[in-house]
């Protein structure tokens, strides 16, 4: 019964996100899409703790025990019956649903193969492991219960602390090098369930193993406190091409023009909670058609005694060079502060210390399509289509591609016959992942952007309008990471009010 | 087949078996009696491994309980009155999904202990009453002609007749085979064990042939010239004594034919009379049941 749930409910769900197409204007099936996979993944779940508890382990009843059963080959095939019921229909669905979407086979498969492994360790490993430590299904979606609130109780307080503490406690999760973290937890799992299937299966030590279980499960959660520094030491290590960012500057220029709200209003009139000061920096030593970004900014302000009054952490920062001679932009760095910080050190003298974790991007490959009504497969991208929205003020991107995709995409409309174009949009994957794979639904990246034409306040003008794009083209330019670097910025004396947008 | 040395088992604080020793020999049927929550359920997970001793070792056919593997296990028929078998099943899909597990299994057996039993082969578990799980118990653990047949509380909830079929279907296979039987009530195994031991709040109080118990225990009757009391001191071997009127009663534990009017006439005077009489095995097991309770044993 569950088999057969688990199989529909994932091939549906392929089939509804292979309706939905692109640009997924369905609400129906836009909302189905949303609810297929946590249904799938429920099913999963109870697929597999229903295989398990099949021959319970915790109980003294059980006639199983009796038999002239193998452990170890039970534990094999029942985990090999569950990879095959819970990653085959996931394995094929999505290499059908990539083949559909007419992606070649080999794209599709890796897509595939990369979203079974991922889901053997966010879904399989644990919930297998799990249940062996309990007795029924009722045993089991109890202590469930249990460890939900447990784990919504434990992420609540965290994020409350991380708040607290200026986004210090929790840097590493839903950063760049967020993966680190997840690779962490899929270890733990990993040894988690070993251990626990090994007690179980050959020792029946089910209070052990319980206790195991709450044990890993603390010192899984407990990774959302993994520090920075060896995250992004790691991620460091992987750079491709470690000597790019090797020339890269950034100093304080307090030369440089002051911080102009766009608004024209200031920065402590934003928010009555936050006041941000806007630091000038001249950043040097770019490669060309590379653009940098700050992975973390890390500041720190220190009193003349040298005490700690704040650390926390800045904006993020992008800064690009493209072409050999590129028009200078002004930078800023942006620090938030609580607006009752900022007030009652405005006037001090202070000193500044922050801490850049960068990455260097550098241009792989270039596309181009029409602005309007495109319709194109770029080898090495994917599959994009374009169009205007409704109110006519932005030009639509929507791309999919098998698996992870590329990680960053620098987009600006171009019209061929004059050659002007719009300021450049970015988009970026967000982290750096080795690897692909979603915790719900396929693993088919879907990519999106919207480009705008026209300001409807009348207060902008694009150099490329409304008018000119049916001879305009979106231009696609695809960079990804080629080195990751730190760098620092100390400022000896600085005051807070000086530096405040004007 | 089995033997058991300073068995302790603890559940939290509790002792559920307190140093237990006892073997049992190969090709003997040997019972377990206790009341309920003596140890005797206790006992026997122990010795299937479902079970760690918290002290001491039990060993059958030659392994190390906490080492049973498949390899013994296919020489092991189990029964117990609460075992769990998969209730979506059929009675005949179950005995099918066994029966590769044991080289040695005979389907013709097999056939023939359904028939005996009348066991309905196309109902699925779930629907089954005690008694028919009970016998498709049996009928799972005999068709490989186990060398050690377990047996715990087997007889427990069954009626009459179905009892009867149930031993019926195990005397006719035991053959050779050795069988561990534990059960609270002696007159179900009146007939059956050839050994017996009796186990009181996880401790053994004495293990030996049946032919043997049933010797040895005498309710004696004493029938005195003068007002009867109760002999200071009374010896450990007599039980239950009982003075009423002119006659003297007590259970006796030791009972020797030839010494018995020597060893009554030596402590007491005016004997008129002594009358000794075979005791049911009940009424053994009720008398050591209540010197238990009193601390007489």
């Amino acid at each position: 019964m569950f088999v057969l749930v688990v199989v529909v409910v994932r091939w549906m769900y392929s089939a509804v996100i292979y309706k939905l197409g692109l640009f997924g204007e369905d609400p129906t099936l836009g909302m189905l899409a949303q609810v297929f996979p946590i249904l799938a993944d429920f099913a999963s779940m109870f697929l597999i703790a229903a295989i398990v508890h099949l021959d319970a382990i915790p109980g003294m009843r059980q006639d199983w025990l009796v038999r002239p059963v193998s452990r170890l080959d039970l534990v094999i095939e029942k985990f090999l019956f569950v990879v095959l019921m819970v990653d085959g229909p996931v394995l094929l669905a999505v290499l059908f649903q990539g083949l559909a979407n007419k992606f070649s086979f080999r794209m599709s498969l890796v897509a595939a193969l990369w979203q079974v492994t991922f889901l053997l360790f966010a879904l399989i490993l644990p919930i297998f492991g799990f249940a062996s430590a309990t007795e029924n299904m009722t045993q089991a979606f109890i202590f469930g219960c249990g460890c939900t609130f447990l784990i919504s109780a434990f992420l609540t307080i965290a994020s409350d602390l991380n708040g607290r503490a200026h986004g210090t406690l929790e840097p590493v999760p839903y950063s760049s090098v967020g993966w680190v973290g997840e690779t962490m937890r899929f270890a733990l799992i990993l040894v988690a369930a070993g251990t626990i299937l090994g007690l179980q299966y050959f020792r029946r030590k089910t209070l052990t193993s319980r206790a195991l279980v709450l044990a890993f499960g603390f010192a899984i959660l407990a990774t959302v406190f993994l520090p920075w520094r060896p995250a992004f030491a790691i991620e460091k290590a992987l750079s491709p091409n470690p000597s790019v960012g090797a020339n890269a500057v950034l100093v304080l220029n307090p030369q440089g023009p002051k911080f102009h709200s766009p608004s024209g209003l200031a920065g402590s009139a934003r928010h009555d909670y936050s006041t941000s000061i806007f630091l000038p920096l001249k950043v040097t030593g770019l490669q060309t058609d590379t653009f940098l970004i700050s992975d973390r900014v890390q500041v720190r302000l220190l009193d003349t005694h040298q005490k700690n009054v704040f650390e926390g952490v800045g904006e993020g920062l992008q800064v690009a060079k493209e072409g050999p001679d590129p028009v200078e932009e002004p930078v800023y760095q942006e620090i938030p502060l609580h607006s009752s910080l900022y007030h009652a050190l405005s006037g001090e003298s202070l000193r500044a210390e922050i801490t850049y974790s960068l990455t260097s991007f550098a241009m792989k490959s270039s596309y181009s399509m029409p602005a309007l009504g495109g319709d194109e497969r770029m080898p090495g991208f994917g599959w994009c289509q374009t169009k205007m929205n409704e109110v006519e003020t932005v030009v639509e991107l929507r791309c999919m591609w098998p698996g992870k995709g590329p990680t960053c995409a620098m987009l600006f409309l171009e019209n061929e016959t004059t050659g002007r174009r719009n300021p450049t949009r970015s988009a970026c994957h967000g982290e750096y992942s080795p690897y692909s794979g979603w915790y719900t639904g396929d693993n088919m990246a879907h990519f999106g952007a919207n480009i705008p034409f026209r300001d409807p306040s009348g207060l902008a003008k694009f150099p490329v309008d409304g008018p000119q794009l049916p001879q305009s083209r979106l231009v696609i330019r695809v960079y990804e990471p080629e080195d990751h670097f730190t760098r620092s910025i100390t400022i000896p004396q600085i005051r807070l009010q000086d530096w405040q947008a004007q | 087949m089995i033997y058991v040395d300073n068995l302790w088992k603890k559940f939290g604080r509790f002792d559920a078996l307190r140093g237990l020793s006892f073997e049992v020999p190969e090709g003997s049927a040997f019972a377990l009696i206790g009341a309920n929550g003596a140890g005797k359920t206790t006992t026997i997970k122990l010795l299937m491994n479902i079970l760690t001793p918290t002290q001491g070792s039990a060993t059958l056919l030659g392994v190390d309980s906490r080492k049973i593997s498949p390899r013994e296990l296919v020489q092991i028929g189990y029964i117990s009155e609460n075992q769990d078998m998969p209730s979506r099943l059929t009675v005949g899909e179950y005995v099918a999904y066994l029966r590769p597990f044991y080289p040695a299994w005979d389907s013709e057996l097999e056939v023939s202990i359904a028939d005996q039993l009348r066991l309905p082969i196309e109902r699925k578990i779930g629907d089954l009453s005690h008694g028919m799980r009970m016998k498709m118990a049996l009928l799972c653990a005999l068709p490989y002609r186990p060398k050690l047949l377990i047996l715990d509380e087997p007889f427990s909830g069954l009626d009459p007749l179905v009892r009867d079929e149930f031993m019926e279907g195990l005397l006719q296979q035991a053959g050779e085979m050795t069988i561990l039987i534990s059960s609270h009530e002696l007159a179900e195994i009146d007939g059956v064990a050839t050994h017996v031991a009796f186990l009181d709040e996880g401790k053994l109080l004495f293990q030996e042939a049946m032919s043997d118990v049933i010797g040895r225990f005498r309710e004696v009757r004493v029938t005195l010239e003068a007002e009867a009391r109760q002999p200071n001191p009374a010896p450990k071997e007599w039980m239950q004594i009982r003075a009423v009127g002119h006659v003297l009663t007590f259970v006796d534990t030791r009972f020797d034919k030839n010494g018995l009017n020597e060893r009554i006439r030596s402590r007491m005077e005016g004997v008129r009379r002594i009358d000794a009489h075979p005791m049911a095995l009940r009424s053994i097991f009720t008398t050591l049941a209540r010197a238990a309770r009193d601390g007489a044993i």
